[in-house]
């Protein structure tokens, strides 16, 4: 029993992180019907940019998120530019996943040759902290990613649903052709979008160095999950993410502390097959266009 | 496809078959050639996915021909070693040792990295009558192999290199001995095997098993399985481990405040400079894992290969690469059969090595008759934020202490 809650409790923290990962790829395919198989990468590109600036100038990672962030943004912002925009429109959404592995696989190569393959952790003082409550730990690391995690989608909140760029953007999800006569540039708002993306996948990297020890080939198992994350809570739709990430992973943590670390990654693909065959939308996702 | 790949199986036994003749001569031709350098083939992986241990490999060799060189040579004859590249390739060892030995006619091999690339090149080896010296690479399979010629150069089979803990736990008084043990063991064969052949151990001598799992080796969160074991406060917990996972262990371990009275690693806490690093020096007291060779260590030759290293590769003892120490044993044990013999031919390396016991940098080697070795592993533990070998008395430097400190020193 002892096991089992401490296992929820680890599982529903992780998620935290995982909701954040996610919502940026879930907002992506929701503006531009991309699926961005580079999202992985681009976490980890962040988990190395956070690791430098802590390693070189001691800035805590949880500090440097605003730093990364931008500098994530703006990567986007040049993907987006450079790598989808010249795709067809109509070959856009076959093509964009063959243009974003490549993209996936530039990145590696690159954080290859700068930081080797060696694994890396963040370990800050209060790596390995935790508190004690009714006999069960909060490990502090994993509470402040939850909690940041739960910040940074509040923001992503509050700038979809409050700002006009935030109406852009939903404009553009639920009829890019209306969206367009009314005076929005799709062709910007996709930039935009894909910055945006990128930088919630640079607040999550910093906090995953600092959860987990990474290489630059750490972006294979990430994105796999964070593609089961976003298929089971629906592909564009932003709550759906948080709720997917967080089934995937406490439904893991529990599993591993209970039954078998080998049966934990299994358990959720078996959810996630159900809810296919069940709801081939997602939980959350719609049939029809605007889902967020 | 089919075709193709049987196709090249056709042609690489043709050409087997055709340079058996004088594979023969080349292996016999090595003896009375004195002033001829002696020149040692070996094929290592500098490229793929073995290519870092490789590149040890390599630096181990070329710094024993460098120090042997300096001593005049073996018998006289200046050593070379010829080096080639496999790529990590099961196929392409095999093409490298059959072109050492035919077409380079080198006068002895030593091996390459891994046991998938020493199995078929230790066969290659075999088939042409050279002795085979493999630093690296010793799985159970290798040593099925029965192959006579076959010396795997360290102190003892690697899903063995645990046992050294178990003897060490079942020599302690019976009050002190623990009582509970739990098993957390990554699933890869130099992992899980190594915990599992304490576990056979413990469980003989009385110790019982309160937790025993095997976890993918892409997990990447192993706090779960480190609550459950916390949640059963076993007396040791045996980690069959690599690198990352023995990290996380021990980081999760931590955060759940739940230090047991003994804590074994097989692999990762060995590691004199990454581990500090990954789980914090204060965390790493007392934590116990094994090593054939490590910084100070005071077997045969050990000094002087360090300093060696040090002065060719840069860093401190801490940086020296372990498989680099294996690479130099190698090199060390053909010098000791010539200093022995007064020859240097593989007939006498096989027959020789196969009696008694040999002095390395590891510590003092000795093989079955399949070249399996039969010492064990030193057990190093974790003091002051040094890496000491602390069992069996006849190498440790320092006494083990138990029970291991709480988290934090």
């Amino acid at each position: 029993m002892h096991a089992l809650i401490q296992g929820i409790i680890l599982g529903v923290l992780t998620a935290g992180v995982y909701a954040l990962m996610a919502s940026g790829q879930t907002l992506i395919f929701g503006i531009m019907k991309v699926v961005n198989l580079a999202q992985g990468a681009m976490v980890i590109l962040a988990a190395y940019l956070s690791y430098q600036l802590f390693t070189t100038f001691g800035v805590d990672p949880l500090l440097s998120i605003p730093l990364t962030t931008v500098a994530m943004f703006f990567l986007g912002l040049a993907v987006e530019v450079l790598f989808l925009r010249p795709l067809r429109r109509e070959d856009r959404s076959e093509l964009s996943l063959l243009v974003t592995f490549a993209v996936a696989l530039l990145l590696e190569g690159i954080m290859s040759v700068t930081w080797k393959t060696t694994i890396r952790s963040t370990n800050t003082s209060y790596a390995n902290s935790s508190w004690t409550v009714f006999g069960y730990q909060i490990t502090l690391v994993r509470l402040w990613a939850f909690m940041l995690s739960l910040a940074a989608l509040a923001f992503l909140y509050l700038l979809l649903n409050r700002t006009r760029f935030g109406r852009a953007i939903r404009a553009t999800v639920q009829n890019p052709e209306s969206a367009r006569l009314l005076g929005v540039e799709a062709s910007r708002v996709s930039a935009l979008g894909f910055g945006l993306g990128a930088a919630t996948a640079a607040a999550a990297g910093s906090v995953y160095g600092l959860l987990y020890p990474f290489n630059s080939g750490s972006h294979y198992d990430l994105i796999s999950r964070l593609l089961s994350i976003v298929l089971l809570g629906g592909l564009g739709s932003i709550g759906g993410a948080v709720v997917g990430a967080l089934i995937v992973s406490t439904s893991s943590a529990i599993v591993a502390s209970t039954l078998s670390p080998s049966w934990s990654e299994m358990t959720f693909f078996v959810i996630l097959l159900l809810v296919l065959l069940i709801r081939p939308q997602g939980l959350f996702g719609t049939t029809a266009r605007g889902a967020i | 496809m089919t075709l193709t790949v049987g196709a090249a199986a056709l042609a690489l036994v043709t050409g087997c078959a055709s340079r058996a003749g004088t594979g023969a001569t080349a292996a016999g031709a090595t003896t009375g050639s004195a002033g001829k350098p002696l020149v040692i083939g070996a094929s290592v992986s500098l490229t793929g996915d073995f290519s870092d241990s490789g590149k040890g490999v390599e630096r181990g060799y070329q710094l024993w021909a460098d120090s042997v060189n300096a001593k005049g040579g073996i018998l006289g004859r200046k050593v070379t070693v010829k080096i080639v590249d496999d790529a990590s390739s099961p196929t392409q060892v095999v093409t490298n040792y059959q072109n050492l030995i035919n077409k380079d006619h080198v006068d002895l091999t030593f091996g390459p990295f891994s046991t998938l690339l020493t199995i078929p090149a230790s066969q290659v080896a075999k088939r042409y009558g050279y002795a085979f010296l493999a630093p690296a690479g010793g799985g159970p399979d290798v040593f099925k192999q029965n192959l006579g010629n076959f010396f795997f150069v360290q102190p003892a089979p690697t899903t063995q290199s645990g046992d050294v803990f178990a003897n060490y736990i079942l020599s302690l008084p019976a009050a002190d001995r623990p009582k509970t043990a739990a098993y957390a063991e990554l699933d890869d064969p130099f992992s899980a095997p190594i915990a599992e052949n304490i576990r056979s151990k413990f469980e003989a001598a009385g110790i019982q098993t309160v937790y025993k799992q095997v976890y993918p080796s892409e997990t990447q969160d192993l706090s779960p399985v480190m609550a459950a074991i916390a949640a059963k406060k076993p007396d040791v917990i045996v980690g069959g481990t690599q690198s990352e996972d023995a990290y996380a262990q021990v980081k999760s371990l931590v955060q759940l405040k739940f230090s047991p009275k003994f804590m074994f690693q097989s692999n990762g806490a060995n590691s004199p400079l990454e581990f500090p690093n990954k789980v914090g020096s204060a965390n790493t007291a007392g934590i116990m894992s094994s090593a054939d060779w490590y910084p100070g260590s005071k077997a045969s030759g050990s000094d002087a290969f360090t300093a060696a290293y040090i002065a060719k590769y840069g860093g401190t003892a801490q940086t020296v690469d372990d498989n680099s120490a294996e690479a130099y044993a190698a090199g060390q044990l053909v010098e000791a059969v010539a200093a022995k013999t007064g020859k240097i031919d593989n007939a006498t390396i096989i027959s020789t090595l196969h009696a008694g016991s040999w002095p390395t940098v590891l510590g003092d080697l000795a093989w079955g008759s399949n070249g399996a070795p039969t010492g064990q592993y030193s057990l190093v533990q974790w003091q002051g934020g040094k890496l000491l070998p602390v069992y069996p008395s006849s190498v440790a430097q320092a006494s083990p202490v138990f029970p291991k400190p709480n988290w934090g020193g």
